[in-house]
């Protein structure tokens, strides 16, 4: 196999301290009711997501599923939980589902379900947009590592598939075929599964052939963790522990609205826990540099 | 493999928020309905529950720990009663004392079970929080009122009288003994009217903190406490009041200036959100 020499990338954080912070971006936006805690870890993560955010990286379809499924929750909880004090409109009782009372409150705590839906998105949006995609599988822990390929080599099918069935339902139609009924999609379905067989088993052979399973994976150069990285994972984990801590201590950390809204309570060193995960947006990305000239090892995986 | 991680990150938080949607919506099965008769204990605290008729259930409960759940509470009292759990909220009472006779939803459409609590002996205020998070101790009351679910809720009658005959030494010396750090406010505020009646009332206040916790222990009440009570009183105190999260609710006493864990969220709230408006610029702008 000819290895490709390493090619010139930004020395950003370290890929597990991508992954740690991701995490802990999440249990803290999740673990919480509070909006004030939950609109803060998403201002941070939204910080860090711009500030690392490579040249050509398009953020709009992000953009798009954040508004849609926060949007989502809050219309859900709106139309669905008709409780609260502030009655806003009174549909009719006998609408199944969405009859009642619709309230301020349930609006507000709609919200809020979808702040959270917000903050956890934006959370693991670096994964994907800032990572490359051998990044986010070199920061897997060792055992997961196989796991991890296997499953994203699954959901790689998956786009496989729908290309296949578009060529093949547009290649039968060529030959006069159309839709009549769910008996004629034989003619389509089974080419289509016929074909996703054969590219798994030719992927599989591929990955075998470049050792995939021979040991562990390998790299052109050994991952390094700066004190950058460190000071990120120490900043998460310690935001996470504050929370968790707090919660266990009996510190009020959610908020819930009804049957009255009222201010949410704040708690000063919960919000400078989560301001400790805005880090990475201070940690600046350090100039392109030339590589460190790094023997090549092997290359399998 | 492009695109992997975009597929996991969208799988990652798909299943996180699943995760958290479904846990906030889970409900779980009430308390199983039991009954018990007050008696003596450590503490004492009134339960009441108002129908939408307006008719009454009054009932002093004892217990025997220093703090009680209003479930424990409501549990102890006899009251028959049922509720599901609302994931933080806590336990939400959903019928009692067979109002309403059935129900299929929980909280009612048209009327639910309000919670209030009043805390030594206070007005009654609103919980914003389920009766498995509200923790009561000697001298409070937990109160329940059917009312319709627009508008804001009515309380129920005044606790006053209901747990007097149970304890009346802990009941004053709590009453005496909560208002000190209120105390020290009404001196603040009231210093220039009178100065020795309110210096008296702080110390006489301040002292009673101490003082409760022999008195409250004593089964004859002790004239010192009385004596601070009636100084609490005459200083127009209001006992001290804190539900958990409910203490910033709507039924909150008034504080005095700038709450500092808002100052410093809002401080954060606004850098960060400049400062991402500014990332957000200057990407607009570097693009072709």
């Amino acid at each position: 196999m000819i290895a490709e020499p390493p090619t010139e990338r930004s020395p950003g954080l370290a890929p597990r301290a991508w992954l740690i912070w991701s995490l802990a971006a999440v249990t803290v936006a999740l673990s919480t009711d509070n909006p004030v805690y939950r609109g803060l870890v998403a201002l941070a993560a939204l910080n860090v997501l711009l500030t690392w955010l490579p040249p050509g990286r398009r953020v709009r379809p992000l953009t798009v599923a954040l508004l849609f499924a926060a949007g989502l929750a809050a219309l859900i909880n709106l139309v669905a939980g008709h409780t609260g004090a502030d009655v806003m409109v009174r549909l009719p009782s006998d609408w199944p589902l969405i009859g009642g009372p619709l309230t301020v409150e349930s609006l507000a705590y709609g919200g809020v379900l979808g702040l959270g839906l917000a903050a956890a998105l934006l959370a693991v949006a670096p994964l994907s947009l800032v990572l490359e995609p051998h990044d986010v599988v070199d920061a897997m822990p060792g055992p997961l590592e196989r796991t991890g390929i296997a499953v994203a080599t699954s959901l790689n099918l998956v786009s496989g598939f729908g290309r296949t069935f578009t060529e093949v339902s547009d290649a039968q139609r060529m030959r006069g075929w159309r839709p009549r009924g769910l008996r004629s999609w034989n003619e389509v379905l089974v080419p289509v599964v016929l074909t996703a067989i054969e590219d798994s088993v030719r992927l599989a052979e591929a990955m075998e052939a470049r050792g995939f399973g021979a040991g562990r994976r390998t790299s052109y150069a050994a991952a390094s963790r700066s004190r950058r990285d460190l000071a990120v994972v120490g900043a998460a984990l310690g935001a996470v522990g504050l929370f968790i801590g707090l919660r266990l201590g009996g510190a009020a950390v959610d908020w819930y609205p009804y049957p009255t809204l009222y201010l949410p309570p704040i708690n000063p060193a919960l919000v400078i826990g989560c301001l400790a995960l805005a880090l990475p947006s201070v940690a600046m990305p350090a100039r392109v540099r030339p590589p460190a000239p790094a023997a090549p090892r092997s290359a399998n995986g | 493999m492009t695109g992997l991680p975009g597929r996991l990150g969208a799988v990652l938080a798909l299943t996180a928020a699943a995760l958290s949607v479904a846990a906030l919506a889970s409900l779980a099965p009430g308390s199983p309905l039991i009954s018990k008769c007050a008696g003596a204990g450590l503490g004492h605290a009134a339960v009441m529950v108002e129908h939408a008729d307006g008719s009454v259930i009054t009932r002093c409960v004892s217990f025997g720990t220093a703090t009680v759940t209003g479930q424990a509470l409501i549990e102890s009292s006899g009251v028959a009663w049922s509720g599901q759990t609302f994931g933080a909220y806590g336990v939400a009472v959903c019928a009692m004392d067979s109002e309403p006779l059935h129900y299929t939803t929980c909280p009612g459409q048209d009327s639910y079970w309000a919670i209030f609590v009043s805390r030594g002996g206070g007005a009654w205020q609103l919980s914003s929080i389920g009766i498995s998070t509200l923790t009561l101790t000697d001298g409070d009351a937990e109160g329940f009122r059917y009312v319709p679910a627009a508008g804001t809720p009515a309380s129920p009658p005044l606790p006053a009288g209901v747990c007097a005959a149970a304890s009346p030494t802990a009941a004053t010396a709590r009453q005496a003994a909560t208002p000190t750090a209120a105390a020290v406010l009404a001196t603040a505020t009231t210093a220039t009217a009178a100065p020795p009646a309110t210096t008296a009332a702080t110390a006489a206040a301040t002292t009673a903190a101490t003082a409760a916790a022999t008195t409250e222990a004593s089964t004859a009440p002790t004239v010192v406490a009385s004596l601070l009570a009636i100084a609490g009183a005459t200083t127009g105190v209001a006992p001290a009041s804190s539900v958990g999260p409910a203490a910033a609710g709507p039924s909150q006493s008034p504080r005095s200036g700038v709450d500092p864990g808002l100052l410093v969220a809002a401080l954060a709230g606004g850098g960060l959100g400049g400062l991402a408006l500014l990332r957000l610029v200057a990407a607009r702008r570097r693009a072709p």
